[in-house]
């Protein structure tokens, strides 16, 4: 009885890993600018929650619902940055796409709101509080947002992989400075 | 204490109280005694080292140590996980003493937390601490069963709550949801507690169970409210009514008064909700669906009471008429008929508080119990205390309402020490 309670306490941490690591090894990596800013987790620890600039889409169809899942179809844009095109209130029959929640459809400009689940980045407990200012640091210069996540999808499972500012993985940044 | 009676044994013997051969009798039968008590005190500290180790771990963990690698990282993941199931296994093959039980079974709980908390640290698995929880239980729940472990109970019992507040109240990212998980895990804990009682082997680990179980349902059953809530009244009245009920079984009445969490819960409970509902604005309720959530869970919990009812009838439990435990019906009847006729549902109220603070001096009076006596007039002044707020009585009438039952303070205290008086006199004879 407890070897089965042994196997099942442990595979099911383990299927979490094996499921993410299917994605990191065989889905396509998207780039997600974003700005990140830092709150902390009682178990998990501290780590940075990332607001996507990825963040609304026309849609055609007006009976959206607060809170509902959304499946967003992506593609790159030209700068090699992800780029939406078109939502679904059902999991689209070709192409890469998200799971996302409906925050907010506006009538007026059919314009869907949504937010996107990948939104937390888990960090050493005292770099997530500097990743936040090294994200506001880089916004100074001249290009608009050089803060992305790299996220891996496959079949719309997304796992977020690494968080850049400027091509330089975040920590590595916040080591820097 | 026993240690003390001991020291003075030589010196009863040599007094010639009590003859050496029953001293050394008295010596053996405490020393025989001693070694289970010692015991407990080993599960107690096992437990909260275990505890504590466990947090810590967690802790350890949730510092995101950023320089080893993914593989590594997962690895100290499953290696609390892996130690804690050992030590489990061992005492189980082993069969070894309840304090190894209940300090692995605890170790292993927060074994299981660290390490689902640590892939989710790995992987950015966003959010959701009450699915986080939910998974942590159903790993956990079972070790309750397999090592026979109250601690692992206690804190499954303390995360659901969690859990349901966390759904059931407070929710950032989604609307507040109805934690039926709750019942489910509640369910299957019960087993295990309804052992306890029938054996009454360890009536401290029992009574501990007999508070928590009403605390977390009290705290949890506002989370069954959604949209008609003025229902969470009388699914609160009904709620401290079963409490009520419950602990009038002989079962656990029969036990010391403080090991009844049910009974103290459900007495306190009842009068406060009639105390709320005494007020004039309260029954200005404006709707009320027969279909709603809300509904359903009050008919639940009111078959509940009646059902509690018949069986203690049947069992010839129900010795003398106690208002405290038929108070819920006439609160049901007034909620399906006495809606939107305030006169009617305040004056029903408030005699029914008045009748239930009657009831409970009758029995501290019979029972000779200054605590229960006081009580009762306790709950009278509290219903007076609240109608002094309610401006449209007279203040002549208000005022002689209190001089009377401060008067009824003095009186029914000093006739009862009269009794007292009479009655040890008349023993002495």
């Amino acid at each position: 009885m407890f070897i089965a309670l042994a196997i099942v306490q442990i595979g099911i941490p383990g299927q979490m890993i094996f499921k993410r690591e299917s994605v990191l090894k065989t889905g396509t990596a998207y780039k997600f600018k974003t700005q990140p800013i830092d709150p902390s987790d009682p178990f998990k620890g501290k780590y940075i929650f990332l607001n996507y600039d990825l963040d609304s889409a026309m849609a055609n169809d007006e009976n959206w619902q607060r809170h509902q899942d959304v499946y967003v179809s992506i593609a790159n844009d030209s700068l090699g940055f992800v780029k939406a095109l078109s939502v679904h209130a059902y999991t689209p029959e070709s192409g890469d796409f998200v799971k996302a929640k409906v925050r907010w459809f506006s009538d007026s400009n059919s314009v869907l709101e949504f937010s996107l689940p990948f939104n937390e980045f888990y960090m050493e407990e005292s770099k997530a509080y500097d990743a936040e200012v090294a994200h506001r640091n880089a916004q100074r210069d001249s290009i608009p947002n050089n803060t992305y996540a790299l996220v891996y999808v496959k079949n719309g499972e997304a796992v977020l992989d690494n968080v850049f500012i400027n091509d330089i993985p975040i920590a590595k940044v916040v080591e820097m400075q | 204490m026993n240690s003390k009676f001991i020291k003075e044994l030589p010196h009863l013997v040599s007094e010639n109280v009590i003859s050496s051969e029953v001293a050394s009798k008295i010596e053996a039968y405490y020393q025989s005694k001693a070694s289970p008590s010692s015991n407990k005190l080993f599960t107690v500290f096992g437990v909260l080292g275990s505890l504590l180790v466990g947090l810590g771990i967690i802790l350890i963990l949730a510092h995101n140590w950023d320089h080893f690698n993914r593989m590594t990282k997962t690895t100290f993941a499953f290696l609390p996980l892996v130690i804690g199931q050992v030590f489990v296994a061992f005492s189980i093959l082993k069969k070894k003493s309840v304090a190894w039980k209940e300090s692995s079974g605890t170790f292993l709980f927060f074994a299981i937390g660290s390490s689902i908390a640590l892939v989710s640290q790995i992987y950015n698995i966003p959010g959701n601490l009450s699915t986080y929880v939910l998974t942590w239980i159903a790993l956990s729940l079972p070790l309750i069963y397999l090592l026979k472990s109250n601690t692992i109970a206690f804190l499954n019992i303390i995360f659901i709550t969690f859990y349901a507040i966390e759904i059931g109240y407070t929710s950032y990212f989604s609307m507040p949801q109805t934690p039926w998980m709750y019942l489910v895990v509640i369910a299957a804990i019960m087993p295990h507690y309804l052992v306890l009682l029938k054996k009454q082997e360890a009536p401290n680990i029992t009574s501990i169970f007999s508070w928590l179980l009403p605390l977390s349902l009290t705290i949890v059953i506002g989370a069954f409210v959604k949209d008609v809530s003025e229902l969470g009244f009388l699914m609160y009245v009904l709620l401290f009514s079963l409490f009520y009920n419950i602990g009038k079984i002989p079962l656990l009445e029969s036990q010391k008064l403080r090991r009844n969490g049910y009974l103290i819960f459900g007495s306190l409970g009842i009068v406060m909700m009639l105390l709320i509902m005494s007020f004039d604005s309260f029954w200005h309720i404006e709707h009320f669906f027969f279909g709603a959530q809300e509904s359903v869970v009050s008919v639940v919990l009111l078959v509940a009471n009646i059902y509690v009812l018949l069986y203690s009838y049947f069992k010839k439990w129900l010795k003398e008429f106690n208002a405290f435990q038929y108070v819920f019906i006439f609160c049901a009847l007034l909620y399906v008929f006495g809606l939107n006729i305030p006169v009617l549902g305040t004056i029903a109220i408030n005699f029914s508080v008045l009748a239930l603070g009657i009831t409970t001096i009758k029995i501290g009076a019979d029972k000779f119990h200054f605590g229960i006596l006081n009580y009762g007039l306790l709950i009278i002044a509290a219903l007076v205390t609240c109608r002094f707020f309610d401006t449209n009585m007279s203040f002549v009438i208000r005022g002689l309402l209190f001089v009377s039952v401060g008067l009824g303070f003095f009186f029914t205290n000093y006739v009862m020490l009269k009794k007292q008086k009479s009655r040890v006199e008349s023993q002495n004879q």
